[in-house]
């Protein structure tokens, strides 16, 4: 951690603005990440976190990924901190608990890390199964095959100095607390870490502040983000998805500080301090835009919430 | 010298029935604040309890008192209000009173109730300057002729002495619609009125709009600048256009014979104004005082004043 603040604050890749040829992200052309870069640094974001899918774009526009950190560093941000892996998660050849497709896997990750090796990264997060509907029945067998397989990813990400570290969508096949505890229990300490998202364990039922007080020594970073519906219709069963597509919630996350959100932010925030935790916090609000969400307004609504609110009970004395 | 930065909340208010509710104000004060800023620049209006920060009737309406408003600013993490906006051609529903004409020295008292009624509740938002609109538009009338002049400087003679014994300067705004662009009523004005008690603000925009450059604008009038509106433009409006009727709706809103689609832009992307050499030009100058962003006619209010925050920060304030 550079600087001298035990806590900085990370942007995750999730924006959209109206341009003149309509709705666009971020990574559209050159113009409108400059603007997403000043408007993430004017309120006091210190880094951005990205897919690591973007790499195509930032080839594309920024000839290598060590130019577009330059490009983030000349808008007054540090680096990129965390970046997260995508995949598609089929289980014909990507599916951590099914044993056969662990060669590919580790073959990607591989690839990854050696495409992202002309920057330091703290994190590579990844979600450590399929959809929960490609794997249950959720099985002590598919758990421990899933951990075995992330130990190993983790083995090779750290020989680029980078952890390798688990966010469990709703939607995955290891949400639930007990499932979490369990995959914990099973995989290596030494190469499986925890990233902690606030509200996707919210939504699946699972208290963010009581899964982080158990497992807060593998927790390597959040995301902070809300939510103000739980998970009650089984739509983590939901076909083809249900992030995006689930039939009674239009709109799953909301930023930190919203009213109605579910997540006790406050309890969170002391729990992090009380564990002496040091380093970056992730933010993120993704599909912020739905239902007339404005993506620049939140990221600000959430900065104003971290630095008059969270930092506060940061700098309060431990318990 | 110093420079505290405000923002004008102007943008967030397109229409009547948006930035009602309080969750609204809230979600854009928010975002001012954290955008780097420390006050916030209101603007006078009335359309009933459709303009809940309009003016004072309506801010005691829904926050009891002047100093509740405050409160509540302070809570979103601002100071309060620098300053207030005024167009005394408008009147207020609240009380069915009707909008002045400064040319006319018969409506002198009510403008100077008026005013000393803003600036009172002004000081109890934190704020120090009413920055009123110094002149009617010229589709309006045309130039002022000598004796319109001297009226209109009488009365701002008055409602400054008026305010300022309440802690308030007044401070006159040119607007690029404004019957003081013709004839040199502009420098005409500044010249007959009172250095004591009236001041003059620098609204970028409005002033490159004007086709004035704003930078030789400070210097030349670097005693007399005592607020600034900053804010860029990429066009100039021609005089045959301020005089098209109604020009405030056929022309600043509605772009004019040319279909001017927006008048003003947020700072530093390639419009008329070089806001660092404006900023410089008031450092030189030892200025003290606000400089309110602003970015009205933005159609992403949120966006704009972040970009414009980042401006702020990492561009001009540096320089001061």
């Amino acid at each position: 951690m550079s600087g001298d603040r035990a806590i900085k604050w990370s942007y995750m890749d999730h924006w959209r603005s109206d341009e003149p040829s309509g709705p666009r992200d971020q990574w559209h052309n050159r113009d409108t990440m400059d603007r997403f870069l000043k408007q993430v640094a004017a309120v006091g974001f210190d880094a951005i976190d990205v897919f690591d899918f973007r790499m195509l774009w930032i080839l594309s526009s920024y000839g290598s990924v060590a130019n577009y950190q330059e490009f983030v560093q000349e808008r007054g941000l540090e680096r990129i901190v965390n970046i997260f892996h995508g995949a598609d998660y089929d289980p014909r050849d990507y599916a951590p608990h099914v044993r056969e497709t662990h060669p590919a896997i580790l073959e990607d990750f591989r690839r990854t890390m050696d495409a992202w090796s002309g920057i330091e990264l703290d994190n590579v997060i990844v979600m450590p199964a399929t959809r929960y509907y490609d794997m249950e029945p959720i099985t002590e067998d598919k758990l421990k095959t899933s951990a075995e397989l992330w130990g190993r990813v983790g083995e090779i990400t750290l020989e680029w100095g980078v952890k390798l570290t688990c966010h469990h969508e709703f939607y995955c096949g290891i949400q639930t607390r007990a499932d979490v505890d369990a995959f914990y229990s099973y995989a290596d300490p030494r190469y499986v870490n925890f990233f902690l998202d606030t509200a996707q364990h919210c939504i699946a039922g699972v208290d963010p502040v009581e899964v982080y007080e158990q497992h807060h020594d593998r927790v390597t970073g959040f995301h902070f983000k809300d939510t103000r519906t739980r998970d009650t219709n089984d739509d983590r069963r939901l076909r083809p998805e249900s992030e995006l597509m689930a039939k009674t919630t239009d709109k799953w996350f909301y930023e930190m500080g919203t009213d109605e959100g579910l997540v006790d932010f406050e309890a969170m925030m002391r729990a992090v301090r009380d564990h002496g935790y040091t380093g970056w916090i992730s933010v993120e609000h993704d599909k912020a835009n739905k239902q007339g969400g404005d993506y620049a307004e939140s990221t600000a609504i959430s900065r104003w919430y971290a630095k008059n609110v969270l930092e506060r009970i940061y700098a309060e004395e431990v318990r | 010298m110093s420079i505290r930065w405000s923002y004008a909340i102007n943008q967030w208010k397109p229409n009547i029935d948006d930035f009602v509710r309080r969750r609204d104000h809230e979600r854009a004060l928010k975002t001012i604040s954290i955008s780097g800023f420390e006050a916030v620049e209101l603007n006078v209006a009335s359309f009933g309890p459709w303009e809940p920060l309009g003016n004072p009737f309506q801010i005691a309406n829904n926050f009891g008192t002047a100093a509740g408003f405050r409160g509540f600013l302070r809570d979103c993490a601002l100071t309060g209000a620098s300053s207030w906006f005024y167009d005394p051609g408008f009147g207020f529903v609240e009380d069915r009173s009707t909008g002045f004409d400064v040319r006319d020295p018969e409506q002198l008292p009510g403008l100077l109730e008026k005013a000393a009624w803003l600036a009172g509740a002004l000081v109890e938002l934190g704020g120090d300057r009413l920055v009123v609109r110094a002149a009617p538009p010229a589709w309006q009338g045309g130039a002022l002729d000598e004796a319109q002049l001297r009226h209109v400087a009488a009365a701002w003679n008055a409602v400054g002495a008026r305010t300022a014994g309440l802690g308030v300067r007044t401070t006159l705004h040119l607007d690029f619609l404004s019957a003081l662009r013709l004839d040199d009523g502009l420098e005409r004005l500044i010249d007959a009125t009172d250095p004591a008690h009236v001041g003059v603000t620098a609204d970028t925009a409005e002033l490159a709009a004007s086709g004035i450059d704003p930078v030789d604008f400070v210097r030349r009038h670097a005693a007399r600048i005592d607020h600034v509106h900053l804010k860029d433009a990429r066009e100039v409006c021609p005089l045959d256009e301020i005089a098209i009727p109604v020009a405030d709706l056929q022309v600043r809103a509605g772009g004019g014979p040319r279909g001017v689609e927006r008048w003003f832009f947020e700072l530093g992307r390639g419009g008329l104004v070089d806001a660092e050499a404006v900023v410089r030009a008031l450092v030189a100058a030892d200025y003290d005082g606000w400089v309110v962003v602003e970015s009205d006619q933005s159609p992403h209010p949120a966006e704009s004043a972040m970009l414009n925050g980042w401006t702020v920060q990492k561009v001009l304030a540096p320089l001061c």
